[in-house]
């Protein structure tokens, strides 16, 4: 029987792997080192993990591969084929800069050079009239020229090609017929959408890691299958969902960002299980935070985002806002006299003050050690922290500076980092017109469960939830997921001029799309779910917002309504006497996959005793003698209050007074704040 | 100096922080609800006041053109509300004379109360579509007042007591070419500057009236205290330059000088414009508030790192002769004050990048502007358009890094490029050529960035004018440091049917264009750094093989000498022998190159034995780029300045 499921996350430092087995409810997690080629680390992690590749009935998994390729620059040579006299639209891009006022500080360059962006004759016009065929003289030229150049990709990006791909196709005919080992992405199947920077970036980026990613996939999976993994490799993409590889070969760049929305994916489900459709996710690392949204069950999703600032990859990809404040950010004083912490990081190496590496300068850890609420054994006695060099270097930076005693000065530490956090939590919540009030916060990477509760307390969030293996979330997302696939088109029609058939008709060639695509895949018809949305806006407006539209379409009026309501909602106003637009057409298409069942536990109604207590400092003025409890004896129903530590391998939960826990039958921690 | 901190350091830091996330809050509302494209493309700005009406923060992404100019209308507001402001109350200022930049840009200033007195304001700055006057988007170059340009709005009420007074809005939006989009921005800004209250109300709620009070002043004290400890730190000294507008219409040939000394002593900065042209009949003149910006803009290049508020505007001085190019009072016109603020910031460039050398910087292109308005008569109805386009360019080389490619004019670095898919659909104008212009940067041994080109066409329209708002075709990006000049800006028209382009320039108004013809303007690159004859001969190699630059300029600018082996596996030689030789020749003959007399360079020119680039980065000469005619007195301006950047710093 193959009743086990593993999921693998492949992060910079390390390999997270988790494995359950359904039969038996059992959960194994490794943490394996990170190798140069991340296939090794995670046949080696499935190895020690115990799993026998054979009785595996699904894997799935989450890399950086993308991300990385496209950050280093390493990737295969990648050429374009533009319209004559749009050489350079990668290049211009919007001309505006990330940094507005460091004069030295640049946009990269684009993932093409202009030597390999190569032009032919062609122009399609806005509506889609071809005003000008390819040159196919001119075509073939560029293609021999392509192959003298011995390019390993190409992207093919004519303009309006959003409105009549048969320019497009017509050159890539020739370019598969003189380099038929070559991959061409072509921008009107790639992302049929207006703005020539948009698509074409993303197709460049499609492109180029496509011999990247199809080498990587089928590398993994003739290593999985050599050890006898029979099924499909599952690769999850930013889109929030998985992909199999014959998706991965057209569609490259959805694996991008991979890795990131893993932690989102987890977070959303945990809080859904413990019954809580609205959750905030944050994943606090080493060096930074990672934080999330879910509304209603559904991740907060984007089409505005990038890799690297000014080449945008518009595919749908879950919402995650990073910021720079993790256990390693160092706290200072700038000139001006201002308590500072992060962005700046200690990093592994040194680390923080208290990992006795050099590093003199204080952390969050250090002040987190100093006060008692990280013990200085961790890991199971693994790692050893010195609390001397916590207080040396909590004295040194902060309290000295600022006359503060050092027990005040590692609280403000604290305080100014939580508050950082906060500020990122506003900015996706608050300012999209959502009230903290009504979510979880969901605490998880190395020191989220650390910091929850009190940024909780700073937004009057009631409830926070510390996953049973805060460490190894994201590994646990990657298992978490459905096979999905977003589309999406330009429709550009004023309300007025539209008409709920033909409405109909496009949603319906798209949904024919989407079932060809999941067919493709294995899924079958009874298992695929399909969502439509519709971006709309106030005419003469800008930015849209997207409308759940009902299959089939009722009435374009009712679309309107709701259009109304949900600008309201979202921005406070609506305009009922302004004329309404339609932008563009969504849709997801959704294969379910079946799901991995986490345990339950019933309650055995124990109490388990504390290991030790420690003096530990919630407050500057006073310690309080705090139970130290170790994670793996608290059973399912175990109700206690703060103050309270619980410590476990990877990461510590901290509940501070006032508040009161309660583990759940997923030996999820709830606490109450 | 300034006082110390005296809120506890976390109280301190989280209110800081707070306040900036407030008017980013205020900018996500705007980017996401406004009616207005350009504001759309990111010509707004948000900031949050003290009671007094100083600025204690402002938008890490907002516009450069409004820095420094936002505490002058929320103090102009409150000048003429403060005894009868009422919670609820917004208020509207667009007016230059009165603190403003120009008239497109206008202001929603909204009292925040707590404890039923005024806590502090909050301000959303916006660059309207339209705002009525003789042409479609209030751009009219020819005017020479106010009264031509647009509509001014002194302060005015617009909210009383949290009721809309449409009747107003109303007055305003009626007048302007576009009342629907005007009145849905008014509600995008109205609701930016209710999201800051909510903000600030918040805080006050968790820390109290007293405590935000005192944050408001004291995070404008921790700027001012940071900017002047590092001016401090300078040696006192003295610095002039000077940069110019192209042409007084009215006047005669010659450039028009804005001149700027700048004195450091002890913690602070002064500038001096004094020998500043009077006003001109243009539209390039700007108010005191728009110079004041433009200082402030330049200087905060060289402290990019600190929050921007009143504190930084504290730490320097800024003193303009009355009625100056610097000083333009009601009602003269100033629609186009962006021109002489890109002088002073690119003057500023050149100052500091004495005083701080590892962020030096040469000058970079100047901001276009292209306004067409007619009739569209592609789909049967006959509506009106309007097409407005800006380009980037290319940004001057730095100390050791060539400048940025393709990048926003230097007034505002957050605008973007317009997609010209967006622009097919909305106008009869279709693009044939969009590209980095081949030879633009400013050579030097650290190259200016590349400019582009765009080339459009004029489809099925009627009744259609062209106008054009630029400058730099005469006063051309200049480099330092011993790096080249770039290249003159400037339109080019080709009529259906005729032979020869005509040459419109940098400036020109209300042109007809018919069906057919095309249209086509580069934007200059910026200028170059450092000695071009000592550029890396590899880098020039990867230039020309990525066609920045040419073969043939390779030679002339960079004394490099590359052959083209297999061009299209780009296999590309440098012959060191040639370079060798060529470099020699060039170092010897170059001073005499802009001794030379102007009109044989001019006859050169015409006889086509040289071209435009070469009369300008070798001689040093201005012509009329139309007939070949000498400049005599601006290129006696240009020289000059010409050898003070370049010639002089030759080894």
């Amino acid at each position: 029987m193959q009743t086990t499921r593993v999921s693998v996350d492949v992060g910079g430092t390390f390999t997270d792997i988790f494995v359950i087995n359904e039969a038996t409810g059992s959960i194994a997690i490794e943490k394996v080192a990170s190798s140069k080629d991340p296939i090794d680390a995670i046949i080696a992690g499935v190895a020690s993990a115990g799993v026998k590749l054979k009785d595996v009935a699904l894997f799935s998994h989450g890399t950086t591969v993308a991300t990385n390729a496209l950050i280093t620059r390493r990737l295969p040579r990648t050429a374009m084929v533009c319209t004559k006299g749009f050489r350079d639209v990668i290049e211009i891009r919007r001309a505006n800069k990330e940094d507005l006022w460091d004069t030295y500080k640049d946009v990269v360059k684009p993932y093409v050079p202009r030597r390999d962006r190569l032009t032919v004759p062609e122009r399609v016009d806005s509506n889609g009239n071809i005003v000008e065929e390819l040159d196919e003289a001119a075509a073939r030229e560029v293609a021999r020229i392509l192959k003298r150049r011995e390019v390993d990709a190409i992207a093919v990006c004519f303009m309006n090609a959003y409105t009549n791909g048969a320019n497009e196709r017509a050159m890539r005919d020739i370019l598969v017929k003189m380099l038929p080992d070559t991959p061409v992405s072509i921008s009107s199947e790639v992302l049929p959408e207006i703005f020539e920077h948009e698509r074409f970036s993303t197709t460049v980026a499609n492109a180029a890691l496509s011999p990247i990613v199809v080498d990587y996939t089928s590398r993994l999976g003739d290593a999985l299958a050599e050890q006898g993994y029979s099924r499909d490799l599952l690769m999850l993409h930013t889109g929030g969902g998985v992909m199999t590889p014959q998706s991965v070969r057209d569609f490259a760049a959805r694996l991008a960002g991979s890795g990131i929305a893993a932690g989102a994916i987890a977070s959303r489900h945990i809080a859904m299980m413990c019954g809580f459709p609205n959750s905030i996710g944050l994943d606090m690392g080493g060096t930074s935070t990672d934080v999330s949204l879910a509304y209603g069950g559904q991740s907060r999703v984007t089409k505005d985002w990038y890799i690297e600032y000014g080449y945008p990859i518009r595919f749908p990809a879950i919402e995650v806002m990073t910021i720079g404040a993790g256990g390693g950010s160092l706290a200072w004083r700038d000139e001006a006299g201002s308590l500072r912490n992060g962005p700046d990081s200690a990093g592994a190496r040194p680390g923080p003050a208290c990992y006795g590496n050099g590093n003199e300068q204080a952390t969050n850890t250090d002040a987190n050690v100093f006060l008692g609420r990280l013990g200085t054994s961790l890991a199971g006695g693994k790692i050893t922290l010195d609390a001397e060099l916590a207080e040396a270097a909590v004295t040194r930076t902060v309290a000295e500076p600022f006359g503060l005693e050092p027990h005040a000065a590692a609280d403000a530490i604290l305080k100014v980092a939580n508050a950082n956090m906060s500020d990122a939590v506003r900015l996706i919540s608050v300012t999209r017109g959502l009230d903290p009030r009504d979510f979880a916060l969901v605490a998880f990477g190395g020191a989220g469960s650390l910091h929850g509760v009190d940024v909780a307390r700073e937004l009057s969030i009631p409830v926070v939830i510390v996953p049973p293996n805060p460490g190894v979330t994201s590994a646990l997302g990657c298992l978490l997921v459905d096979i999905q696939h977003d589309f999406g088109e330009s429709y550009i029609v004023a309300v007025g001029d539209a008409d709920a058939g033909a409405l109909e008709a496009a949603f319906s060639r798209l949904e024919a799309e989407a079932h060809a695509r999941l067919k493709h895949e294995g899924i079958a018809d009874e298992d695929i779910v399909i969502q439509r949305t519709i971006d709309m806006m106030y005419q003469g407006q800008w930015r849209s917002l997207a409308v759940s539209v009902p299959s089939p379409v009722v009435s374009i009026e009712e679309l309107v309504g709701r259009f109304h309501e949900e600008h309201a909602a979202e921005y406070n106003y609506r305009r009922d006497d302004a004329p309404v637009s339609f932008y563009r057409l969504n849709l997801r298409a959704v294969g379910a996959v079946a799901k991995a069942q986490l345990p339950e536990y019933e309650p055995t109604g124990e109490t388990p005793a504390p290991t030790t207590h420690r003096e530990v400092w919630f407050e500057p003025s006073a310690s309080v003698s705090t139970p130290i409890y170790d994670r793996a004896t608290l059973p399912a129903g175990f109700k206690f209050d703060g103050p309270a530590v619980v410590e476990q391998l990877d990461s510590t939960v901290l509940v501070p007074p006032g508040a009161s826990a309660e583990v759940d039958p997923h030996l999820n921690i709830i606490i109450r704040v | 100096m300034t006082k110390d901190i005296t809120l506890d350091p976390v109280t301190f830091e989280v209110l800081k922080n707070s306040f900036i996330n407030s008017v980013d809050q205020m900018a996500e509302q705007v980017l996401r609800t406004c009616y207005s494209f350009v504001m759309y493309n990111r010509d707004f700005s948000s900031a949050l006041h003290d009671a007094n009406g100083e600025c204690a923060a402002q938008g890490n992404q907002d516009i450069a053109v409004h820095v420094g100019t936002l505490h002058f209308t929320c103090k102009s507001v409150l000048d003429a509300f403060k005894d009868e402001m009422k919670p609820g109350d917004v208020y509207a200022i667009n007016c230059p004379y009165l603190g403003g930049t120009h008239f497109s840009d206008v202001r929603l200033v909204r009292p925040i109360f707590a404890d039923g007195k005024v806590l502090a304001y909050s301000q959303s700055n916006g660059h309207w579509a339209d705002l009525g006057g003789s042409v479609p988007g209030s751009f009219d170059v020819m005017a020479r007042d106010m009264f031509k340009e647009a509509m001014r709005i002194t302060p005015v009420r617009l909210w009383r007591e949290g009721e809309f007074l449409w009747d107003v809005a109303n007055l305003m939006a009626n007048n302007t070419r576009d009342p629907g989009s005007i009145i849905g921005d008014i509600q995008s800004q109205y609701q930016a500057t209710m999201v800051c209250e909510r903000e600030i109300l918040r805080l006050v709620d968790k820390y109290g009236r007293d405590t935000v009070e005192t944050g408001l002043a004291e995070v404008q004290d921790y700027v001012e205290r940071s900017v002047r400890q590092r001016i401090a730190a300078l040696p006192d000294g003295e610095w002039t330059t000077v940069d110019f507008i192209d042409r007084d219409p009215s006047g005669g040939e010659g450039l028009i000088p804005i001149h700027v000394k700048l004195t450091i002593k002890g913690d602070k900065a002064y500038y001096d414009f004094e020998g500043s042209h009077p006003v001109i009949a243009s539209i390039y003149n700007s108010t005191y508030s728009g110079t004041f910006s433009a200082v402030a803009a330049g200087m905060k290049t060289f402290f990019p790192d600190l929050p921007l508020n009143s504190g930084f505007y504290r730490a320097f001085e800024i003193k303009v002769p009355e009625g100056s190019i610097v000083d333009a009072q009601w009602p003269i016109a100033v629609t186009g004050f962006l021109m002489p603020f890109e002088k002073i910031m690119n003057s500023i460039y050149e100052m500091w990048s004495k005083i701080l050398p590892e962020r030096a910087i040469a000058c970079a292109f100047n901001l276009e502007y292209l306004l067409t308005g007619g009739t569209d008569a592609r789909h049967g109805s006959k509506n009106m358009f309007m097409f407005y386009d800006w380009l980037p360019g290319g940004w001057g080389g730095r100390n050791g890094k060539d400048g940025c490619n393709t990048t926003t004019a230097c007034f505002g670095t957050g605008l973007m490029a317009q997609p010209v898919e967006g622009q097919e659909r909305a106008a009869p104008i279709r693009t044939t050529h969009f590209e980095i212009e081949t030879d633009s940067p400013g050579p030097g041994k650290w190259r200016g960035g590349a400019g582009v080109r765009k080339t459009s066409i004029l489809l099925d329209a009627e009744n259609t004018v062209i106008s054009y708002i630029c400058d730099r075709e005469r006063a051309v990006v200049w480099g330092i440091e011993g790096g080249l000049p770039s290249s003159p800006h400037g339109l080019a028209l080709s009529r259906e049917g005729e032979e020869n382009d005509e040459w419109l320039g940098a400036i020109f108004s209300d042109v007809p264009i018919k069906k057919g013809d095309v249209f086509s303007r580069p934007t200059a690159g910026g200028g170059g750094f450092g000695d071009p004859m000592e550029r890396d001969i590899q880098a020039v190699l990867d230039d020309v093989i990525d066609d920045y630059v040419s073969v043939e300029r390779a030679a002339k600018d960079y004394g490099v000498v590359i052959k083209a082996i297999d061009p299209e596996i780009l296999q590309y030689e440098v012959d060191y022998e040639a370079t060798e030789r060529e470099r020699a020749a060039i170092k010897a003959a170059r001073a005499g190159w802009l001794q030379e007399d102007p009109e044989a360079v001019a006859e050169a020119y015409k006889a086509g034995k040289i071209d435009k680039l070469d009369v300008i980065r070798r001689h040093a000469v201005l012509l009329d780029w139309e007939t070949g005619d000498v400049l005599p007195k601006s290129t006696a301006q240009f020289r000059e300045t010409h050898q003070r950047r370049t010639a002089d710093h030759w080894a």
